[in-house]
C-alpha cells in the first residue's frame, strides 16, 4: 500500500541538540478530507511528584476539558458540536498526547479551539473541580468495580514496577488525587509544557504551509525541555509472586507477567512480535492460548499475550498507540474464568492458570515450530495493515517512532519486511534470550481470596469438567494441566481487599 | 485514498440544500446486485488501495428470540458461525492465513460478520462466506464448548454498571416485546445454552436465508467480477426465511418506577425512559425525536450547562433517543454525584421535557444539530471498514442503503415545530419508566 509518509524530523527524546524546526512531524495525504493532530508533550505520569500521583493526567484532562482565556468551556463545546469534532488527551508513563481529527471544511475554526486549549488554558477553579471529581469517581468506583479484567492488569503493572517511576497508574491514587490543587496543576503546566519538549504532528489533507504555521504558534511556549527521568529498572520477581484482589465475583480474570528488555528498534524486536502473535495475538483466534483455553475447552472469552503494554484491550482489537515506554512487561491476559457450579470457581481459575503457564513453559523450552513461524509470518503480513488504518493512527505511530528513535521508514513500513525476514532459528533464539518462566507475577481478582490461596498452597490438582463430550487426547492432557506445578509458599501470596486497591501509595 | 476525495465536495452540497431537494450525503459510487432468491449485495468503491471490507449483515438479533428461555441465542449463534463447514472445516485457519481482520457482533436488531483484508482474496472470501451461510456444520460437543465461551463473555462485563442497569430496565419497561431482554441474554439462559443444540439448528434454518442477509462489500475491487462471483456462489442459496412472530408491545398505561441496587460502587444513576416509535428515514416526527435527544440533553444543552458545568452535581447527562427497528426506548440518563440530588435532577429533567412540548427550540441550535449529525456521518467514512459500518443501521432498518440519503433529507427539512410536536407525541408521562440505580453502600462518598 502506498503511504505518503514523510517524517520531516522528530525530536530525539530529551535531546537538547534538536533544532527548533525539527520538532514537527508531517504525514501529508493531500486527497484525504480529514486532518489529524497529535501534539506530543514529553511528560508523563513518571513526572508526577511524590504524593501527587495523577497530576500529569489531571493537568492534561483539564486542558482538554476546560476553558481557555478567551472562551468558556461550554462555548467551546458549542463551537465543536456542529463540526462533530473534538479533542482529547491521553497520559501514559512517559508521554502525553493531545489528539483530534476534523473534516477539512472546518479546519480553521477547529484548529483555533484546539490550539488555545493547549496554549491558553484558563485554569478555572470550576473546571478543575469538575475534572477532579470525575477522576475521583473513576478511581473510587469504576476502576475497582466495573471491569475486573482491567483491574487485574493495572495491579500487575503496579506490582511489577514497584519502587520505580512507573509504579502508579497514570490516573493516580485516590488519596494523591484528593491532595492535588489547582496551583499544583498550574505549576505542573508551567514546568513541563515547554517549547523544546513538545512535538507537533499533523497529517491528512491540510493546506500547504499549515504544519509550519502550527509549529510556529506552539513555539510561543517558554523555551526549555523537561528534565529526563531515568528509565525504570523493574526488579525481576524472585520466583512466582501472587497477588489476589478480593471482591465479590462469579468469575476471575488472571494477569501474568514479568519485565522484559524487548524494545522497538532492538535486535530481537520483530522476532518477539512474531512469538507474541503466535502465542497470544490480541483478541484473535490465531492465538495459541486462545486455542487451548477458549477454543478447545470453552473456559472463557479469550486468552492473549503481549510484549508491549496494551491497556483497555477490551475496547479495541487494534494495538494501542502512544503508549511508548522504555520498559515493558511480557504479559499474559486470561479473560474472566466463570464458575460453572457454586463451588468450582477456584479449580477452574487455577486450571486456566496452569494451562497458560504450561503453554508458556513449552514456548520458552521448545520455541516455535517451523510451521508455526511460517503461519505467523503469513498471518501478520496482511493483518498488520490494519494497525495503520486511519490517518490518526498513522500519525500516532509516527510519534511513537520518534519516541523510540526508529529510523525511517518507521514502524508501520518496517513491519512487513521485519517479519518477512524472520526464520525459525532467529525467533527461537530471541525467545530464549527474552523470556523466562521461573520468575513471574500472578494476579487474580476473585472472591474468597483465602480459599484460592489455600488451594494454591496445597499444590493439589484442580481438574475441571465439561458440559459435553471431549476427545480422549484432550482429557489426557487435562490431567497434566490440572497438576501442573505452581511453586509458591505462603510468603509469596498477598491478598488485597478491593477497596484498598490504589487508595494510596 | 483517491476515492475519499469526493466527500468534501458533496458535503458542501448537503449543507446548502433546500428542504425539498433530496440530500446527497452518501458520497461514494455504488452498485446494487439483487439475486432472484432475495439476496442483496452493495458494491461500494471506497477506502485504501488494495483493501476490501466484507460485511454480511443478518437482519436478525436478540429481537428475534421469541421463545422463552432463549435470550442471548442470536449472539450465541454468531459464535457458531466460526465453527466451519464440510468444505472448509477450519474457518479460523483459512482466514488467519489471509491475515484477515475478522469478527462478528450482535445487537437487538442484527448480527454482523465482517472481514477486512487484501483485495487479492476477494474470490476466496466470496466462496468461503457463501459456503458458511449455506452449509454451516458443527457437532454437539463443539456447540457445548462454545457455550462456555459465551458464558465467559457474559461474565467479563457483568459488573459493568451500564449492563447491570440496562438488563433490569429492559425487563421493567417492556411486557411483551423481545426488547425485554438484552442481546447477551439473562445469565440463567446463558448457563442453559449447552442444552440448545437442536434449537440452534432451527435458528440457522429460519434466519440464515438469502432474503434476510445483505452484503456490503466496500473497497478496491472489480465490480463486474465481484458480481459474477456473487451470482455464482450465492445464487443457489435456497430462500425460506421465516418471519418471527415478535409480540407487539401494548401501549403502556401509567408510569413505572423502580430503584435497584448495584452490588459494587457506582454513581447514583437516574434514567427516564419513554416509549419511542420505530426508526424511519422519512417520518419527520421519528427523526425529530432523535434530534430532540441531542437538543434537550446533549453537551450543548442548557440543562447540561446547568447540571454538569455550572452546578456540577451531575457527571454525565445525555439523551439517547436513537431509534430502532421496532419501537424501543428514548432514554434520558444522568449520573448524579450525590444521592440526595437525584430527586432534584429528575425534576429538572421533567421540566425540560415539559418545556420541549410547549416551546420551540432555538433555530441556531437546531441548525447546529443537523450539521453535527451530517458531519458525524461523514467523519466516519475513512476506511473501507468504517464505510461499511456506517451503512449497517440503514441496512438493518430498511434492507438497503438507499435510506441514507432519505434520512438526511428528512433531517435537513426539520423545523422547530417538528421538534416540539415530536416531544408532545412521544414523551408521554403515562408511558414513562423511571429506573434509578444506587450502590449498596449508599451513593455519597
Amino acid at each position: 500500500m502506498t503511504r505518503f509518509m514523510m517524517v520531516l524530523a522528530a525530536a530525539a527524546w530529551g535531546s537538547t541538540a534538536t533544532a527548533q524546526t525539527d520538532r514537527l512531524i508531517t504525514l501529508p495525504e493531500p486527497e484525504s478530507p480529514f486532518i489529524a493532530f497529535n501534539i506530543w508533550v514529553q511528560v508523563g505520569s513518571q513526572n508526577d511528584p511524590e504524593g501527587k500521583e495523577g497530576l500529569a493526567s489531571l493537568t492534561a484532562n483539564l486542558l482538554s476539558d476546560g476553558s481557555t482565556t478567551t472562551l468558556d468551556y461550554q462555548t467551546i463545546l458549542a463551537r465543536l458540536y456542529p463540526m462533530a469534532a473534538g479533542y482529547g488527551a491521553n497520559v501514559d508513563k512517559e508521554m502525553t498526547v493531545f489528539t483530534g481529527r476534523v473534516h477539512r471544511d472546518n479546519l480553521d475554526e477547529y484548529y483555533g479551539l484546539f490550539r488555545d486549549a493547549l496554549l491558553h488554558p484558563a485554569f478555572r477553579e470550576e473546571d478543575f473541580n469538575r475534572v477532579k471529581t470525575q477522576t475521583l469517581a473513576f478511581l473510587e468506583r469504576s476502576r475497582r468495580y466495573s471491569r475486573d479484567e482491567e483491574l487485574s492488569k493495572d495491579v500487575l503493572f503496579w506490582a511489577a514496577y514497584r519502587g520505580t517511576r512507573y509504579q502508579h497508574p497514570s490516573e493516580g491514587y485516590v488519596e494523591s488525587v484528593r491532595d492535588i490543587t489547582l496551583d499544583d496543576v498550574r505549576a505542573f503546566y508551567t514546568k513541563h509544557y515547554l517549547r523544546n519538549g513538545l512535538v507537533v504532528a499533523v497529517g491528512g489533507g491540510y493546506p500547504t504551509g499549515f504544519p509550519a504555521k502550527v509549529r510556529g504558534e506552539f513555539d510561543a511556549l517558554p523555551q526549555g525541555a523537561v528534565a529526563r527521568v531515568p528509565a525504570p529498572e523493574p526488579a525481576m520477581p524472585d520466583g512466582i509472586k501472587v497477588i489476589i484482589v478480593e471482591k465479590p465475583a462469579d468469575a476471575a480474570p488472571i494477569s501474568i507477567g514479568a519485565p522484559t528488555p524487548v524494545l522497538r528498534g532492538g535486535p530481537d524486536y520483530w522476532a518477539m512480535v512474531a512469538a507474541a502473535s503466535w502465542f497470544g495475538e490480541h483478541r484473535n483466534s490465531f492465538s495459541r492460548l486462545y486455542q487451548v483455553i477458549r477454543e478447545a475447552r470453552g473456559m472463557n472469552y479469550g486468552d492473549y499475550a503481549y510484549i508491549e503494554a496494551f491497556p483497555r484491550g477490551y475496547t479495541t482489537q487494534q494495538p494501542p498507540v502512544n503508549i511508548a515506554r522504555r520498559s515493558h512487561l511480557f504479559e499474559i491476559w486470561i479473560r474472566p474464568i466463570s464458575r460453572t457450579s457454586p463451588t468450582d470457581l477456584h479449580d477452574r481459575t487455577l486450571f486456566a492458570t496452569r494451562a497458560a503457564l504450561r503453554e508458556f513453559n513449552a514456548l520458552v523450552r521448545n520455541g516455535m515450530t517451523a510451521d508455526a513461524v511460517e503461519a505467523t509470518k503469513r498471518f501478520l503480513h496482511n493483518y498488520s495493515v490494519k494497525y495503520g488504518s486511519t490517518i490518526s493512527r498513522r500519525l500516532a505511530y509516527a510519534v511513537d517512532d520518534a519516541f523510540y528513535r526508529l529510523p525511517a521508514p518507521g514502524y508501520l513500513a518496517s513491519l512487513r519486511p521485519g517479519i518477512g525476514a524472520l526464520d525459525r532459528q532467529q525467533v527461537n533464539a530471541a525467545i530464549g534470550r527474552q523470556l523466562q518462566t521461573d520468575n513471574l507475577w500472578l494476579v487474580f481478582v476473585t472472591s474468597d481470596a483465602e480459599g484460592l490461596k489455600q488451594k494454591l498452597l496445597s499444590g493439589a490438582p484442580t481438574p475441571i469438567t465439561y458440559a459435553g463430550e471431549k476427545p480422549a487426547s484432550l482429557l489426557a492432557e487435562d490431567i497434566e494441566i490440572a497438576a501442573y506445578p505452581i511453586p509458591v509458599d505462603a510468603s509469596d501470596i498477598t491478598i488485597i481487599p478491593v477497596d484498598e486497591i490504589f487508595e494510596r501509595r | 485514498m483517491k476515492i475519499l476525495a469526493t466527500i468534501a465536495a458533496l458535503c458542501l452540497v448537503g449543507g446548502t440544500a433546500a428542504t425539498q431537494q433530496r440530500e446527497r450525503v452518501f458520497p461514494f459510487e455504488y452498485q446494487t446486485v439483487r439475486l432472484d432468491n432475495g439476496f442483496t449485495a452493495y458494491l461500494i468503491k471506497a477506502g485504501a488501495p488494495g483493501q476490501i471490507a466484507y460485511y454480511s449483515i443478518v437482519r436478525t438479533g436478540s429481537r428475534d428470540e421469541v421463545e422463552e428461555g432463549k435470550s442471548g441465542f442470536a449472539h450465541f449463534f454468531e459464535h457458531m458461525m466460526f465453527r466451519g463447514t464440510e468444505k472448509y472445516p477450519n474457518y479460523d485457519a483459512i482466514t488467519s492465513a489471509m491475515g484477515a481482520d475478522r469478527n462478528g457482533f450482535t445487537s437487538s436488531d442484527m448480527t454482523v460478520y465482517y472481514l477486512v483484508t487484501a483485495s487479492e482474496y476477494l474470490e476466496q472470501l466470496i466462496d468461503l462466506e457463501a459456503d458458511r451461510f449455506q452449509n454451516l456444520r458443527y457437532s454437539e460437543p463443539d456447540f457445548r464448548t462454545e457455550a462456555g465461551a459465551v458464558l465467559g463473555e457474559k461474565m467479563q462485563s457483568i459488573m459493568s454498571p451500564f449492563n447491570y442497569l440496562y438488563e433490569r430496565l429492559s425487563e421493567l419497561a417492556f411486557d411483551k416485546h423481545t426488547y425485554r431482554h438484552t442481546t447477551i441474554g439473562f445469565e440463567r439462559d446463558v448457563r442453559a445454552m449447552p442444552e440448545g443444540y437442536e434449537y440452534s439448528k432451527s435458528f440457522y434454518r429460519r434466519f440464515y436465508r438469502p432474503e434476510n442477509v445483505v452484503l456490503v462489500l466496500v473497497g478496491d475491487f472489480d465490480h463486474a467480477e465481484a458480481e459474477r462471483l456473487l451470482r455464482a456462489h450465492y445464487g443457489s442459496w435456497q430462500p425460506g426465511y421465516v418471519t418471527p412472530d415478535i409480540p407487539v408491545e401494548p401501549p403502556q398505561q401509567g408510569e413505572r418506577r423502580e430503584t435497584i441496587t448495584y452490588p459494587g460502587r457506582t454513581l447514583p444513576t437516574l434514567t427516564l425512559n419513554y416509549k419511542a416509535p420505530a426508526w424511519s428515514a422519512t417520518d419527520r416526527s421519528a427523526v425529530a425525536l432523535e434530534v430532540l435527544g441531542d437538543l434537550a440533553f446533549g453537551s450543548t444543552s442548557p440543562l447540561y450547562q446547568q447540571l454538569v458545568i455550572d452546578e456540577r452535581i451531575v457527571q454525565g447527562l445525555g439523551g439517547f433517543f436513537e431509534l430502532q427497528r421496532d419501537p424501543a426506548l428514548a432514554t434520558v440518563y444522568a449520573a448524579v454525584l450525590e444521592e440526595a440530588n437525584v430527586p432534584r435532577v429528575e425534576q429538572l429533567i421533567a421540566e425540560t421535557i415539559a418545556a420541549a412540548k410547549t416551546q420551540l427550540p432555538d433555530a441556531q441550535r437546531l441548525a447546529d444539530t443537523k450539521r453535527a449529525r451530517r458531519y458525524g456521518f461523514l467523519m466516519g467514512l475513512e476506511t473501507a471498514g468504517s464505510v461499511a459500518s456506517a451503512t449497517i443501521s440503514f441496512v438493518v432498518n430498511t434492507g438497503g442503503i438507499e435510506a441514507i440519503d432519505d434520512y438526511y433529507t428528512t433531517l435537513e427539512a426539520l423545523t422547530p415545530e417538528d421538534i416540539r410536536d415530536a416531544a408532545r407525541r412521544y414523551l408521554m408521562n403515562e408511558a414513562k419508566t423511571v429506573m434509578t440505580m444506587m450502590q449498596a453502600t449508599g451513593g455519597d462518598q
